[in-house]
């Protein structure tokens, strides 16, 4: 691939208006977040008057946010105090910290390792179809992850759960074992979240297979019908080589996205962990930590702390999944 | 028998897939005590109020917040396709000091969801006075990561010949961009559409950011749910069927165009 150089103006015009949004709505932002993770959470009031309106906007009471500027502006001048590292220190002597951390992880890893061989198995089964069907049945596939997170677990909560929902009636009770409170036991709080996950996007990766899959170049069927290559070997031999990239794409797509993931848990447990906790992650307890409900007091400081302390962490996973991109391949 | 239990897998997930949604579609004709029996597919009779008490701006303004999502999606997933494919092809087709570095730091998005960083994000909307508007809402995800790597993935398939054409006719590299990109029609529409869907689907942001006459969807929704059964649940139902129209009509129109453009984008 032979890069040419280009025109400085032109180049210079292409790149702004996306360099431009970058640090206007991404690099600033972070930059107040690290100001504000150093700060100390105790300070005045009157700086945080949004706070206020943004908590009662989770009881959908309805708010007037007219007058937050000057106060902001003063609170800038007179309360902040900074404290250093005592904020990261504070998060990270928090065991519900680690808690949402390994939720985090468990579902991540969990939603990953379940969706890639479902939806590797499911692009194998439709590319013996023909194309018509094909195309018909992926996109009855992707029709959960075309669904609001509301939704989805709008109808986890009526659907599935529950002493009578689907998952009972139909898969636990038939083969023979007492009825799962997918919500309320700590046990499968988790496994729930996961199959939320699972089920709302193994749909599209299973599109993006199949459409690897169907860019195969004719002549490696051909050369593997000579070879006398079929059945498993077929699969190992062409179709998982081919589906790779593919598979790396999707696993930063789902680890970046679980990480991110807010509304699916948020919505089915009501802003809380779920029972002793068991289903908090990472970004539902940023939440829990910046606007506690009730009398408890907002700490912005310390949910940027927490939310900066995730970010090694999610940058080492995805270096892990890069850097064995090969190895995972051969095996 | 190979065949009849692929058969028997792809009927199992695909039911799994679609039954709920048909028992949503249905759900919202029910009472609240046909609803709380999920094995119940068909409504006894069935009532049009839940969609009546959504028109009517019974609960609240439905239509509004159906206005604001499409409007706040629309115009992001639009920017965005535009945005991020100047900097693929800059990116695929140009060498100039610093592209390396400057590709890295583009990238440094994908670690950082915007999301990890509401708190700030909102107090900077207050300081540049957009907060509550529209604008906050869009402007924070038009720039991607992952769309940054797809269209330097894109652009990269377009032969070097076409670029060397347009410099020999002179053209700059802004028109040669512009000219090429129907060339990309595709993958233009798959992006945009995958954009569209996130931003659909987004939650937090529209939570903190938004005014209340211009919240969308997820709010909506997660509003007619948690006021703790006083609205039928099957409002709940008909909002999240009216959610689904916009989305599945796009991917329908647009699918067989994403479609070709991930093969393409696949071939070696």
């Amino acid at each position: 691939m032979a890069t040419k150089l280009a025109d400085k103006k032109s180049v210079f015009f292409l790149l702004f208006p996306f360099f431009g949004l970058w640090v206007f709505f991404w690099f600033v932002p972070i930059i107040l977040g690290i100001d504000l993770s150093v700060q100390n959470p105790d300070r005045s009031v009157s700086h945080w008057a949004g706070a206020d309106s943004m908590a009662t906007r989770q009881d959908g009471k309805s708010i007037s946010w007219g007058s937050n500027l000057g106060g902001d502006e003063k609170g800038e001048k007179s309360g902040v105090k900074y404290v250093g590292v005592a904020n990261y220190e504070k998060v990270l002597s928090d065991a519900k910290f680690y808690k949402a951390l390994k939720n985090t992880f468990y579902y991540v890893f969990g939603s990953v390792l379940i969706i890639l061989p479902l939806a590797f198995a499911l692009s194998i089964c439709l590319f013996q179809l023909s194309r018509i069907s094909r195309g018909f049945l992926v996109f009855c596939l992707m029709i959960p992850g075309l669904a609001l997170p509301g939704v989805i677990s709008t109808l986890f909560y009526l659907f599935f759960h529950g002493k009578t929902g689907a998952l009972n009636q139909y898969i636990v009770m038939p083969l023979g074992f007492d009825p799962i409170n997918w919500m309320m036991d700590p046990d499968f709080i988790m496994p729930s979240l996961i199959m939320q996950s699972v089920w709302r996007w193994t749909g599209l990766v299973t599109l993006f297979f199949v459409c690897g899959l169907e860019a195969i170049p004719r002549w490696q069927f051909e050369a593997a019908k000579i070879e006398g290559v079929d059945g498993l070997q077929k699969i190992r031999q062409v179709f998982l080589p081919n589906l790779f990239h593919l598979a790396v794409f999707a696993t930063v797509f789902l680890v970046v996205d679980g990480f991110a993931s807010f509304s699916g848990a948020y919505n089915l447990l009501g802003g809380s962990g779920g029972m002793m906790d068991a289903g908090l992650l990472l970004v539902t307890y940023v939440y829990q930590v910046a606007f506690p409900g009730g009398s408890g007091q907002f700490d912005f400081p310390g949910a940027a702390a927490m939310s900066l302390l995730v970010v090694p962490v999610t940058a080492f996973l995805l270096f892990l999944v890069l850097q064995n991109r090969r190895r995972l391949l051969l095996r | 028998m190979r065949k009849l239990s692929g058969a028997l897998f792809l009927g199992v997930v695909l039911i799994a897939c679609i039954y709920p949604f048909g028992w949503m579609f249905f759900s919202a004709f029910k009472t609240n005590r046909e609803i709380y029996q999920p094995t119940l597919f068909f409504p006894m009779d069935y009532e049009w109020d839940a969609y009546n008490g959504l028109f009517s701006g019974e609960y609240l303004p439905f239509f509004d917040y159906f206005i604001n999502s499409i409007v706040i999606s629309g115009v992001q997933a639009v920017l965005a396709m535009v945005v991020t494919a100047a900097v693929g092809f800059v990116f695929a087709k140009y060498s100039f000091r610093g592209k390396g570095l400057l590709f890295g730091v583009a990238l440094l998005i994908i670690l950082i969801p915007k999301q990890a960083m509401a708190v700030p994000l909102f107090d900077w909307m207050l300081w540049l006075g957009l907060q509550g508007g529209k604008w906050s809402m869009i402007l924070p995800g038009v720039a991607s990561g992952l769309g940054i790597v797809f269209f330097r993935q894109v652009f990269s398939k377009i032969p070097d010949e076409l670029i060397d054409l347009a410099r020999v006719e002179g053209y700059s590299g802004i028109k040669t961009f512009f000219l090429l990109l129907p060339l990309i029609g595709p993958a233009l529409v798959t992006y945009g559409l995958l954009h569209f869907i996130l931003s659909w689907q987004e939650h937090l942001l529209p939570l903190l950011l938004l005014d209340d006459q211009n919240l969308t969807l997820p709010i909506a929704l997660s509003k007619l749910r948690d006021s703790s059964h006083r609205i039928p649940e099957a409002v709940g139902m008909a909002a999240g069927v009216l959610s689904m129209v916009p989305v599945l009509l796009l991917f329908g129109i647009c699918f067989r165009k994403m479609k070709t453009a991930l093969v393409s984008l696949s071939l070696h």
